[in-house]
């Protein structure tokens, strides 16, 4: 029994959590009896400190800091013997592992069980929705539903699902056998399903859970009840997960491409991550800074948002979206790359101006910081700042807007398969453009001052973040299936959940725009009559549409058990990561395999992306590939 | 050919821990950088680093230039102590010098002045900071007295976190310096550390310019 606490794993992150709290309560005893204060154990200074220590001692429990706790003491480390590579039972997915295919499969599990509870709280907001009046939760768990709900499916759903499914066809893509750091990449996952539970817990504070939106305003949020702190803290250890995943993306694009890999040699979807890893690593910082002024505010009655005191209130929406209206990208970049390879294998041409594509995506990055104030047309900043954002907003529809027109370039006289991650990416590009269109009217202040605070927004932003970034994730598990699990889905099951989900989601939220326009506020738990009827379909077409998720759950379990083997390469893709067996071997490659040409080339005859060794360097013209790996047929169709 | 210029950057090694792992495992990656992991990484966290002192510098703007009453020191009886938070700003600096030339002497094979090196560094930065807490208690004003209050806790005490964190850092180069572990060929224990110092130390001086000087 003692052994089991000494060695890492759950029984000692138990420990280590219990831990963490009693070290908290010692603090503050201390402190608070320094200065005299009583009662000596002030609960909301323990539960905040103890929201910080408790996380840490689970995480050295668990066993994420072992290494580095022997390097730092100058004792000799243990040798990595690559013992906790791969995953060989359900148990292994839950210690502290460091192959990033193990990591990529529990970011992509955990942010989906965040998917479905977050899902939930939209059901029971729709359910409170469907008439007029009060029908199951009172004003302020609405609220609280509505908070949490935008907080787990955009910090532990949107954000790490992507990163999730990077960290596990990334380094396959480039030709590398891990992630430049594969023990901070273990710390950064471990970091999440915390924040997750953390934003759940806040149901169980006195006064309910956070209630200030995703946005947490201050003064809102300085003066929230106790549940607020667990938003505040919970989104330090997202951030702080994201910015260490986003700074190993990077590392490991630059320093470990295939050899001939050069930059305009990678696939798009390596692009995509290596800009939304760019903005995460300059922007996420802005949210940790404004969310520990909120705790300073609380915490310490600092006054960096008390006007009394000489602080500026608006200065924590300039911080906040500062960081959150790149987040907006950080939430949408990498679905670009997904559908980029989809669209390209499954209408077997190449992808249309693959130079402009990746320059787009850098000119987002750019572009992305000069933005933010778009969110504050109606917040009283200074008037002059708002037509210059106004003009950057409309700009940066450009770059959005070149993607859109490559992509349908791409498809293009391609001879289009219409399976189910292709059906997906073709519902992104419709549902997407039209939430990049009410996106641009958006930008456009007097549109914005009539529409804002309505259900035109929650319109818009589930047209962008569900039609647009869930449909690519969708599209890129459905794509990726094969490769990560080593079996087929069910395609029929699989267009069944996307006709269901296409259908059934705009049902649910074109309607939205209607009752927006005529001023039907959002994050109100109530409404005046008029809107009764069309809340009542909203309500029905979003419960069917929780039931169409169901389908993809019951989909992927089952397909994961029992579905038939996938071969290395279902699709005829020429990426690097198909070259491979499915699921890859546990070192990915036996040897770094050489790149020779484009990622996309699909249509030219002969044409090869990379090689493993030992197979010959195919002549450009004319010749076959075979050979080029296991039995795959990197030959094309047409 | 390209592929060719690129795998001659292969034979760089990027184990600096001074043990060797040389059973099974997987494939060598190919560099495609000549820079190592650990200098790019560092790097990109100091970039994570400057953008959280950006947004406190925001907080500083909004509050010294464009709130309601705004004002700044010295007012009302508030002041700075300018002159010594710029002896201190001296001893801070001087850290750097000693700290590259703990880099030097291990780039050139003198253990000795690594070890003197890190040391006279860490006390450099202790006695920075020893300084720092003594100016906070005879300062006479506390963050929560007013916002200028705020920001001058807020930014002060953000970069004395960071120094915290440096001279942890360098505190486990001292004890691994002691215990005989850096070479001539192995010294990215102490290259990395210091970037994070020097770091520190750049930023004190747009900390101390923004809040004592201007």
């Amino acid at each position: 029994m003692v052994a089991k606490f000494r060695g890492p794993g759950m029984y000692r992150a138990a420990l280590g959590t219990a831990l963490g709290t009693a070290l908290s309560y010692a603090i503050i005893g201390i402190f608070r009896s320094w200065y005299g204060l009583d009662p000596l154990f002030k609960g909301y200074a323990v539960l905040e400190l103890s929201l910080f220590l408790a996380p840490i001692g689970f995480l050295i429990g668990l066993g994420a800091f072992d290494y580095w706790f022997r390097w730092a003491a100058g004792r000799p480390t243990i040798p990595d013997d690559h013992s906790s590579h791969g995953a060989h039972s359900w148990r292994d997915y839950f210690k502290v592992n460091t192959d990033h295919k193990v990591i990529g499969i529990q970011y992509v599990v955990t942010s989906f069980v965040f998917f479905f509870i977050g899902g939930l709280f939209a059901m029971l907001m729709r359910a409170e929705l469907a008439q007029p009046g009060r029908q199951f939760v009172d004003p302020s768990t609405f609220n609280g539903l509505f908070s949490v709900h935008a907080s787990l499916l955009i910090f532990l759903f949107i954000i790490p699902v992507f990163a999730g499914m990077a960290n596990y066809v990334l380094p396959l893509m480039i030709g590398a056998p891990d992630m430049a750091f594969p023990r901070l990449n273990a710390l950064s996952f471990w970091m999440l399903p915390l924040a997750g539970i953390m934003m759940l817990m806040s149901f169980g504070a006195p006064g309910g859970s956070f209630a200030s939106g995703w946005t947490a305003y201050a003064p809102l949020s300085v003066t929230a009840p106790e549940g607020q702190v667990f938003f505040t803290i919970g989104v330090q250890f997202a951030g702080a997960s994201s910015i260490a995943t986003a700074l190993n993306f990077l590392v490991t694009i630059i320093t470990m491409r295939a050899p001939g890999m050069s930059f305009f040699r990678m696939p798009l979807l390596v692009w995509a991550n290596f800009s939304t890893s760019l903005l995460v690593v300059i922007a996420t910082p802005f949210i940790a800074v404004s969310q520990f002024m909120v705790l300073f505010d609380r915490a310490l009655g600092f006054n960096f948002f008390n006007p009394t005191g000489g602080g500026d209130v608006l200065m924590y929406q300039h911080i906040f979206w500062f960081y959150s209206h790149p987040a907006v990208y950080i939430m949408m970049l990498p679905g670009f790359g997904i559908i980029s390879e989809i669209l390209a294998v499954k209408s077997r041409k190449p992808i249309f101006g693959y130079r402009m594509m990746a320059f787009s995506l850098l000119a987002i990055v750019v572009l992305g910081f000069t933005v933010w104030a778009h969110h504050m047309f109606v917040s009283g900043m200074q008037d002059w700042i708002r037509v210059p954002m106004m003009i950057t907003t409309a700009i940066i529809a450009v770059p959005t807007g070149i993607k859109i027109f490559s992509w349908l370039a791409t498809l293009w006289r391609g001879v289009l398969h219409l399976d189910t991650p292709m059906l997906f990416s073709l519902g992104f590009l419709t549902m997407f453009t039209l939430g990049g269109i009410s996106g641009v009217m958006l930008a456009i202040i007097p549109v914005t001052i009539h529409v804002s605070d309505t259900y035109f927004i929650v319109a818009h932003i589930h047209y962008v973040l569900f039609g647009g970034s869930l449909l690519t994730i969708f599209a890129g598990v459905y794509y990726w299936f094969p490769k990560m699990t080593g079996r087929m889905y069910d395609e029929r099951l699989g267009k069944l959940h996307f006709w269901t989900t296409f259908i059934f989601f705009n049902a649910t939220f074109a309607p939205m725009h209607v009752i927006g326009i005529q001023g039907m506020p959002r994050r109100v738990a109530d409404y005046a009559e008029q809107w009764a009827g069309w809340n009542m379909a909203i309500s029905i077409m979003s419960f069917f549409l929780g039931l169409s998720a169901l389908l993809f759950a019951y989909n992927m379990i089952v397909s994961w058990r029992g579905g038939p083997r996938a071969d290395s390469n279902p699709w005829n893709a020429l990426t690097l990561e198909w070259l491979v067996t499915s699921p890859p071997p546990i070192f990915n490659f036996d040897a770094i395999p050489t790149v020779v040409g484009g990622p996309y080339e699909y249509g030219v005859p002969g044409a090869v992306h990379g090689v493993l060794k030992g197979a010959e360097v195919p002549q450009p013209a004319g010749a076959t590939a075979s050979g080029a790996s296991h039995g795959s047929a990197t030959k094309d169709q047409e | 050919m390209e592929a060719a210029g690129i795998s001659a950057g292969i034979a760089l090694d990027h184990h600096d821990d001074g043990h060797d792992d040389h059973h099974h495992g997987p494939p060598p990656a190919n560099r495609s950088s000549r820079v190592s992991h650990e200098v790019l990484g560092m790097l990109l966290f100091i970039i994570s680093e400057i953008m959280v002192f950006a947004a406190f510098f925001a907080a500083y703007f909004f509050i010294r230039l464009v709130a309601e009453g705004h004002r700044w020191f010295p007012f009302e009886g508030y002041e700075l102590p300018v002159a010594i938070a710029g002896v201190n700003t001296a001893i801070l600096l001087s850290s750097s010098l000693t700290m590259h030339w703990a880099q030097v002497s291990i780039k050139n094979g003198n253990r000795f002045g690594l070890k003197v090196g890190m040391v006279l560094t860490s006390l450099l930065g202790a006695t920075f900071l020893f300084i720092q807490i003594n100016e906070y208690i005879h300062i006479g004003f506390s963050p929560q007295d007013h916002a200028q209050g705020t920001i001058f806790y807020g930014l002060t005490g953000l970069h004395g976190a960071h120094v915290l964190v440096g001279l942890s850092l360098l505190i486990i180069v001292t004890v691994r310096a002691f215990r005989g572990h850096f070479s001539p060929e192995h010294h990215h224990g102490v290259e990395i550390p210091g970037i994070y110092w020097h770091f520190v130390d750049v930023m004190w001086i747009v900390v101390y310019t923004a809040i004592y000087i201007i």
